[in-house]
């Protein structure tokens, strides 16, 4: 499907745009193309169109409910996404804190490594999720980070307890990190998408079969394509979290960031 | 009348209607689906080769000991890159920088180095100790492309594909010796000359030596330590009894914390026995107590608290940029000027092509950076740059006492050390003289 990935280059409302205009192009060509010959079809059976109404209402029964929960799956996926890049952030804020109350020069590096971490999140590693690219420079600073977090030995008690909780919370925050990593890629199966798009080829050529005016024929149908385009644009958009303007932002790391630079 | 059947209907459209019917809908088909396109435009995912990114490599350890020093190198260099691609790129082209781990490992420079170059880097902009740069020349010598080295050196090299942007002996270790002598740095000819032990410490000391020689001086002492060394509580003592009456120190790294901690301990007064460093800036200080090392000295190229607006602005951008506990140092002010030394040397040639970007540097370039003007030497390929030295305050800053009238022009190979050789990119290369052994007799 990757060849489909520049629509999430457009501005989204190209890409509603677009899709309403394939659906309703196709069918507005087959109308004008196909409809004859496939009239043929039905053209001496008594009572056609009810025929043809009864099997595209049960047939959309079953496609609704496909669309339905595919769009759900897409929503969720973006959803899960957007709640783990949140607790990202917040892990690195706890972290962030736990560590300032290191000693310096410890604690002043351990947050300038976490600052340098949040940085590169937002400015490098977001645009390449947004290319589907698994950023991986930032586990460079999540080592630089490890080893200078175990460098430090602690001398009292308190220290001890705060240690331990840096180290706590920082396996919280790993835990978090790969998870965005991993939902990258995260997206609807191909073969889902195959049977979207052949349910709504369907679709579409059994209203090419109902017989009525043209011109009623063509406002009908291209108002059917046109919300069948709209249900599959929105799934689109939502697929892919980290792709095109319906998507995760980096708005967590950014508050984040902020702080930190400002404190 | 009752209602026409399906095949009565079709029946009724002749050839002409379903004609006139396919054309008007494939008409309009068809602007539905182009109109997008035709109005708005879509991008396309691959950008052609004219514009596709300029790569440019840095090469900074991140992890390691080196790391804290390395990183706020590269952070200065992506703030520099950042600020070109916002200003519209170079040549029209936005530059995308890429950043590998050698980990402190100087086995690691070269390889990540050759990485670098097969991910298509146009230049190399890094390194930090000797041992790293002479590492990587190779490589960038073997590949035709520009390494960019901002860190102060020991001298004594040259290479056509290396653009030195820190300071060499005769622009940092000289006029330190002449400052200690003259009035204004208590006439002060009793210099111990202490260092870690790798090259740059007894290179330098070695043009210090040969200059302090020529001008009917010797030191008070001469010390190597290995690097890490934490106990300098003999060394002190050992100091002190030599009658030295001032210290040049090329210490490099944590090694300092334990010199300092020996200097306070054995109440060593600044005023009278002043410690100078040439390895310590705002970074450094950091790790060392005020309280034990303010008083003391460094030479530099350039200090945070240099009162000038470029400068106070340039901090202000970094903090900004970075958080407002962040320090700009040396070697950071250096790369900044490397860095846009660079963008001007391609904007010259029009080209990426080494032997372009080099044949406009040898036009003479100049770059006014928060330190002051900055000339490229195209002789040397290193850099003239003013002098400072520095008294370290309280607040792990210091206090500019001296800097040199105009930048000093940089010279590899001091005669006075290296009788002989020479360097000069503009005709011909080096010129070789004898041998010199850096531990020999002076």
């Amino acid at each position: 499907m990757h060849q489909f990935y520049w629509v999430y280059d457009l501005p989204i409302e190209t890409f509603a745009i677009m899709m309403i205009a394939v659906f309703v192009g196709f069918y507005w060509a087959g109308l004008g193309l196909l409809r004859p010959i496939l009239r043929q079809f039905v053209k001496n059976t008594r009572g056609a169109n009810d025929i043809v109404g009864y099997v595209l209402s049960c047939f959309c029964v079953f496609y609704g409910l496909l669309l339905g929960l595919i769009a759900v799956t897409a929503y969720q996926n973006a959803s899960d996404t957007s709640s783990n890049v949140t607790r990202e952030a917040a892990a690195l804020s706890a972290l962030y804190e736990d560590v300032s109350r290191y000693p310096d020069p410890y604690g002043q590096n351990l947050r300038w490594i976490l600052r340098d971490y949040t940085r590169y999140t937002i400015k490098y590693a977001w645009p390449l999720q947004r290319q589907g690219i698994v950023p991986v420079d930032g586990t460079i600073r999540v080592q630089a980070f490890q080893e200078k977090l175990l460098d430090f030995q602690p001398t009292t008690p308190a220290q001890e307890i705060l240690h331990a909780e840096s180290l706590r919370q920082f396996d919280t925050f790993l835990e978090h990190r790969r998870m965005r990593l991993f939902s990258v890629n995260t997206a609807i199966p191909p073969v889902m998408w195959y049977v979207v798009i052949l349910g709504a080829v369907i679709n579409i050529a059994m209203v090419w079969l109902f017989d009525m005016k043209f011109l009623t024929h063509l406002l009908l149908g291209g108002l059917l394509s046109a919300y069948l385009g709209t249900m599959i644009f929105l799934i689109a958009a939502m697929d892919h979290p980290f792709r095109g303007e319906v998507s995760v932002t980096p708005e967590p790391f950014e508050a984040l960031y902020t702080h930190m630079v400002e404190e | 009348m009752g209602q026409l059947t399906v095949a009565q209907r079709t029946r009724g459209v002749s050839r002409r209607d379903f004609g006139r019917h396919a054309g008007a809908a494939a008409t309009l088909a068809a602007a539905q689906a182009f109109a997008p396109f035709m109005f708005v435009g879509c991008r396309p995912t691959r950008l052609p080769a004219g514009r596709q990114p300029i790569r440019v490599g840095l090469l900074h350890s991140q992890t390691g000991t080196m790391a804290i020093s390395e990183t706020s190198l590269r952070d200065v260099e992506l703030f520099a890159f950042e600020q070109i691609n916002a200003s519209g790129g170079l040549l029209g082209r936005q530059i995308e920088v890429w950043g590998p781990d050698p980990k402190s490992r100087t086995d690691l420079y070269p390889k990540r180095a050759r990485e670098l170059l097969d991910w298509g880097a146009a230049a190399l902009f890094g390194c930090w100790t000797s041992s790293s740069r002479k590492a990587v020349v190779p490589v960038v010598e073997e590949r035709d492309r520009l390494l960019f080295y901002p860190v102060q050196y020991e001298g004594n090299e040259s290479s056509a594909h290396v653009v030195y942007g820190g300071l060499v002996p005769n622009q940092q270790i000289l006029p330190v010796i002449d400052w200690f002598s003259s009035a204004a740095g208590g006439g002060r000819k009793k210099i111990f000359l202490l260092g870690s032990d790798y090259i740059f410490p007894r290179t330098a000391n070695f043009v210090a030596k040969k200059y302090m020689a020529a001008q009917g001086m010797r030191p008070a002492g001469e010390m190597y330590l290995p690097l890490g060394h934490r106990d300098f509580g003999p060394l002190v003592n050992l100091i002190q009894a030599s009658g030295a009456e001032c210290v040049l120190s090329t210490i490099n790294g944590d090694s300092n914390i334990g010199l300092f901690q020996a200097l306070a301990a054995a109440r060593i007064d600044p005023e009278k026995l002043p410690v100078l460093s040439t390895s310590i800036a705002e970074d450094e200080l950091r790790n060392l107590l005020p309280e034990q090392v303010s008083g003391h000295l460094a030479a530099s190229c350039y200090f945070q608290s240099l009162p000038t607006e470029a400068n106070r602005r340039w901090v202000e951008d970094f903090r900004h940029e970075f958080g407002h506990d962040r320090v700009t140092s040396d070697p950071l002010e250096p790369q900044w000027g490397l860095v846009h030394l660079w963008r001007s040397a391609v904007e010259r040639a029009g080209s990426l092509d080494t032997e372009a970007v080099r044949a406009a540097m040898r036009d003479g370039l100049e770059f006014a950076g928060p330190g002051g003007l900055v000339r490229l030497d195209p002789k040397t390929q290193h850099c003239s740059r003013y002098f400072r030295l520095g008294r370290i305050r309280t607040d792990r800053q210091f206090d500019i006492v001296y800097q040199s009238d105009a930048p000093i022009d940089p010279d590899p190979y001091p005669q006075f050390a290296f009788p002989g050789w020479s360097c000069d990119w503009t005709q011909g290369g080096i010129t070789r003289g004898p041998e010199v052994p850096i531990d020999g007799d002076i």
